[in-house]
């Protein structure tokens, strides 16, 4: 678009010098520049940093329109402008996460403002992506302005930079710019004395800045159809060199080096300037550029597939002569794909898988083992499986469930062939993974045993300790201890033997996990070697792996106190590293925690803040749905029902006890306020028998309550757990007890309200402060019922805030205890004698239950109790 | 999004003053729903100014009651609603 005026777009340059001038200060800013092709966001983009100060650092990567793109391309572009360290570590293959960190660290260097402009990144690869998130959500401490662009019609609902906008637009600091078509008055000004009727040729180009240059440079006879027609138009009229040029460019990328295209063309460059000269292509000092890669789709869709072949040909010797490095893996495959190519597919097409994979951008991988496959079909069974093997690995990871399964059946089946046990036995192992993930428990089951029963035929080996793991781990999943202990022991001391970590450290893992499921606490020395191993190891996802399962284990045996301070520690470790998946899914069971707690706002917060994540998992998602159901039940509020419906929806999908038996416990609460008691029932018997198959004592606890509250006879089972128990049984004092124990007020006070008179007016009490507006109701009614005369009438809203029916005078002086006043400064300030301040004191001690002011502070704190009351704990 | 009907309780009855410190009281509620997404329609209020019955437009309940609470306003209960118009039957 250089030399045409940019209309239009005054008001989102203003926008983006605010930003700019926002970054430079140390409040980093995020532009997210989104428009059809042709819209001209380059165009906006060089206008913007064209009147940005020559102060400020400006740095540049470009994502590729190749199918599988180069990882982290856009970094490389980078490093190679910055040199020093980023550029020593991409050569030196350092981790992601140094390379991650080496370029924020660039971007909060107070000395150095810098403009980062990645353009195109509905190409990027996943790297890439890992990259932008990372660096979009702390962007708020760096001096920097990032900007970014893509094109908005290319992103349908599951592309995977869709997750990334939803993810980073919600930031404050992200400012999002929508690229409007051109207005007719527009196309007046730009066609200025040619003879164009603006109407028509608005009509005819949509409003779309390039469409229009594009004709109106060609000066000619009549409007062309579409973009590519005035493209094509275009090119007809050059010499066969300049064409030459221009199809070996476009089939080349959007951009390559002088050096490359003579080293391609033979060093035949006449025909360069015909296309510079045409305006079709464009040159800086380093790399020659299509003007637009509209211009590059029109050439592309126009070349026959055997002079494509042939100009691939060319580019892959061409590029091999330029001694290419390990970032151009991914072209090499690209043109040896293109030129039909069989040993040099089989020779690129791995090694920029494995290159692809190593940092993490397993979307690539995965393309490039396929394409490689596609290849090899006539090759040896062991070269061939070998290949499945590793496509298996990297779908597995991307959860492509379907086709890891498939691709592992088929290795597994060659390696059979090529009579390697060995490797039989490793597959088969690995076959249970994606096959357990798909909720085919069974098949999992037998693929594991299987995986076993080869494997021990031999010595024992690394392998065998994987497989011991891996059935170990199913094992744990159905909460079956003894056998899931059993084989994660046998497991860790086979792995000792080989010295092989991440085996050792995801099997206690899983013994830790399976005795805490089950009420051990001896599971913790378990998970405390395995975070010592994944932490030395830098094996990031078991380390958010080990919080969750020991978080959501406390969690399921209504331990959430403990739950509470694990799922904090796990949530804050998993933010650092952006492990989106624990993080979501230890969040979704610190909604519950707090639900089970009393602390219903919070839980709301953490729930919703699932709930509503663009890039959920099912899992994390159904819990956290489970949560705001409960919570929407207990409160009276609207809109229960339907999110219950969608979790049952869901946790049917994964068909297991841990997602179906909270969701059918929380929809047997919900018909029970609806007075459906025959709901109730079939509600709290759906999961009934897997979960007494697994003898879980809190599921069938909890069903059978239900049951029992339908009016059923029930006997539960004397494992059961004793709170629900003592209730059937009567035992309401019991129960009320177990209940306070586990610091669980709501349900204290739904088995105090089965209570004598003095019982019932406490569980009203309880129901009252936490705001269980429908159980108060009942409960009333029942009092009214039985000729109650002393009924409690609802507290006042602010004592209904805290969970803990602190006063408004309390809570001003748990304020005060929270700014660390002593009881004479409290009592100066309140106008109030420190004996009375003392007196207050004890009060919130008991009622907060805890024994000193400093746990008094630390309560209010962790609870949010002075932040949620502060009027109230202003002093009159 | 969806409607809701808010019931709330003034005890002591709601005065809110028809004056420029009336004005600024709502307003200050206005601007603190519009942090949730959260639109106050209007409200009805009974003779005795103990009652009131709020329209209100949000995402969802969780987000009526964080407004709610950030405004001290009592919460008695939420209904989602639909309009039913008498005259659409005519």
């Amino acid at each position: 678009m250089a030399g045409m005026e940019l209309l239009e777009r005054d008001h989102d340059l203003e926008r983006m010098a605010a930003a700019r001038d926002q970054a430079i200060e140390g409040e980093g800013r995020l532009a997210l520049i989104g428009g059809e092709a042709g819209i001209g966001k380059t165009s906006f983009i060089m206008r913007f940093l064209g009147t940005s100060s020559t102060k400020l650092r400006v740095l540049t990567g470009n994502c590729d329109a190749l199918f599988t793109p180069s990882p982290l391309g856009p970094l490389y572009d980078i490093a190679r402008t910055l040199g020093g360290r980023l550029l020593t570590q991409l050569e030196s293959d350092a981790p992601r996460a140094a390379l991650f960190s080496t370029m924020l660290d660039l971007l909060r260097d107070p000395a150095r403002p810098t403009l980062l402009v990645i353009e195109d990144i509905h190409w990027a690869d996943e790297a890439t992506l890992d990259l932008l998130k990372y660096l979009g959500r702390r962007i708020a401490q760096a001096h920097a302005l990032i900007i970014l662009s893509y094109r908005d019609d290319e992103i349908d609902g599951r592309h995977p930079l869709r997750m990334l906008l939803g993810d980073l637009a919600t930031s404050p600091a992200a400012i999002r710019i929508d690229l409007p078509r051109l207005s007719v008055e527009a196309v007046r000004t730009l066609i200025a004395g040619r003879s164009f009727d603006a109407t028509a040729l608005h009509q005819q180009t949509s409003g779309n800045p390039f469409f229009i240059a594009e004709i109106l440079r060609d000066g000619g006879e009549g409007i062309p159809r579409t973009v590519s027609d005035s493209v094509l138009a275009r090119i007809a009229r050059l010499d066969a060199k300049g064409r030459h040029v221009l199809e070996i460019t476009a089939v080349f990328g959007s951009r390559m080096d002088h050096a490359t295209l003579e080293a391609i063309s033979g060093g035949d460059m006449e025909g360069l300037a015909v296309c510079m000269r045409s305006g079709l292509l464009k040159m800086t000092d380093k790399v020659i550029a299509f003007r637009h890669e509209l211009v590059r789709d029109a050439i592309l869709a126009d070349l026959d597939p055997l002079r494509r072949r042939d100009l691939s040909r060319l580019a892959l010797a061409g590029l091999k002569s330029c001694g290419a490095g390990r970032n151009d893996l991914a072209q090499l495959a690209h043109f040896a794909e293109g030129a039909n190519d069989q040993a040099a597919v089989l020779e690129f097409g791995p090694a920029a898988a494995q290159a692809a994979a190593a940092i993490g951008a397993h979307r690539i991988a995965a393309a490039q083992y396929r394409r490689t496959l596609a290849f090899a079909a006539d090759r040896a069974a062991a070269i061939r499986a070998q290949l499945l093997e590793n496509y298996a690995e990297q779908c597995a990871i991307i959860d492509d469930l379907a086709e890891a399964i498939r691709a592992r059946r088929e290795a597994i089946e060659l390696w059979r062939q090529a009579g390697d046990r060995l490797k039989e036995g490793e597959n088969l192992s690995a076959l249970a993974w994606p096959l357990v993930r798909s909720g085919q428990n069974a098949a999992a089951e037998e693929a594991s045993r299987q995986a076993i029963e080869v494997l021990e035929t031999m010595q024992p080996t690394r392998q065998l300790a994987a497989a011991c793991r891996m059935q170990a781990h199913l094992r744990m999943l159905d909460r079956d201890r003894s056998p899931a202990v059993h084989w994660g022991r046998k497991a860790i001391e086979l792995a000792t033997r080989f010295d092989d970590k991440a085996t050792i450290a995801a099997a206690e893992m899983v013994v830790g996990s399976a005795m805490l499921v089950n009420g051990d606490d001896n599971g913790l020395q378990h998970f405390d070697r395995c975070l010592t191993l994944a932490r030395a190891g830098g094996m990031d996802d078991l380390v958010g792996l080990a919080y969750l399962n020991m978080g959501s284990s406390y969690g399921e045996q209504y331990q959430f106190a403990k739950a509470e301070a694990v799922l904090s520690e796990g949530i804050a470790y998993a933010q650092d590293c952006d492990l989106d998946h624990s993080n979501n899914y230890m969040s979704a069971w610190l909604a519950l925690t707090k639900l089970y707690q009393g602390r219903w706002d919070q839980a709301g917060n953490h729930a919703t803040a699932v709930v509503e994540c663009v890039n959920f998992t099912l899992v994390s998602k159904v819990m956290a749905l489970v949560a705001l159901g409960r919570l929407r039940v207990r409160r009276g509020d609207p809109g229960a029902e339907a999110v219950l419906d969608e979790a049952l929806d869901l946790a049917r999908r994964t068909n297991t006890l841990q997602r179906l038996a909270p969701v059918y416990a929380a929809r047997a609460e919900a018909a029970w306020f609806a007075g459906d008691l025959e709901r109730v029932a079939a509600e709290a018997t759906a999961a009934y028998e897997i979960a007494a198959a697994h003898r879980h004592r809190w599921h069938v606890g909890e069903f059978s309550f239900w049951r029992w509250q339908a009016g059923e006879e029930v006997t539960p089972p004397g494992w059961c757990a004793a709170p629900f128990v003592l209730q059937i049984s009567g035992d309401w004092q019991g129960a009320a007890k177990a209940w306070q124990d586990l610091n669980c007020p709501y349900e204290q006070a739904r088995a105090l309200a089965d209570g004598d008179q003095s019982a019932q007016t406490q569980a009203l009490e309880m129901f009252d402060r936490l705001g269980a507006v429908p159980a108060a109701a009942i409960l009333r009614q029942r009092m009214r019922d039985s000729g109650a005369r002393r009924i409690p009438r609802g507290r006042r809203a602010t004592t209904l805030q805290n969970p803990h029916g602190l006063t408004n005078r309390e809570m001003g002086i748990l304020g005060c205890l929270v700014e660390g006043l002593s009881n004479a400064g409290i009592g100066e300030r309140l106008h109030i004698s420190p004996k009375t301040v003392d007196h207050h004191v004890s009060s919130i001690l008991a009622k907060l239950q805890v024994k000193s002011r400093a746990q008094a502070t630390a309560e209010a704190m962790a609870q949010g109790l002075v932040a949620q009351n502060r009027e109230a704990a202003a002093p009159k | 999004m969806p409607r809701y009907v808010i019931e709330r309780s003034f005890p002591n009855g709601l005065e809110i003053p028809m004056n420029s410190k009336g004005a600024e009281g709502t307003l200050k509620v206005v601007a603190r729903n519009a942090d949730e997404g959260v639109f106050w329609v209007h409200s009805y209020v009974t003779q005795d100014k103990k009652k009131t019955f709020c329209v209100y437009d949000g995402p969802t309940p969780e987000a009526i009651r964080k407004v709610a609470e950030r405004n001290g306003l009592p919460v008695d209960r939420i209904s989602e609603v639909r309009v039913l118009d008498p005259y659409f039957y005519l």
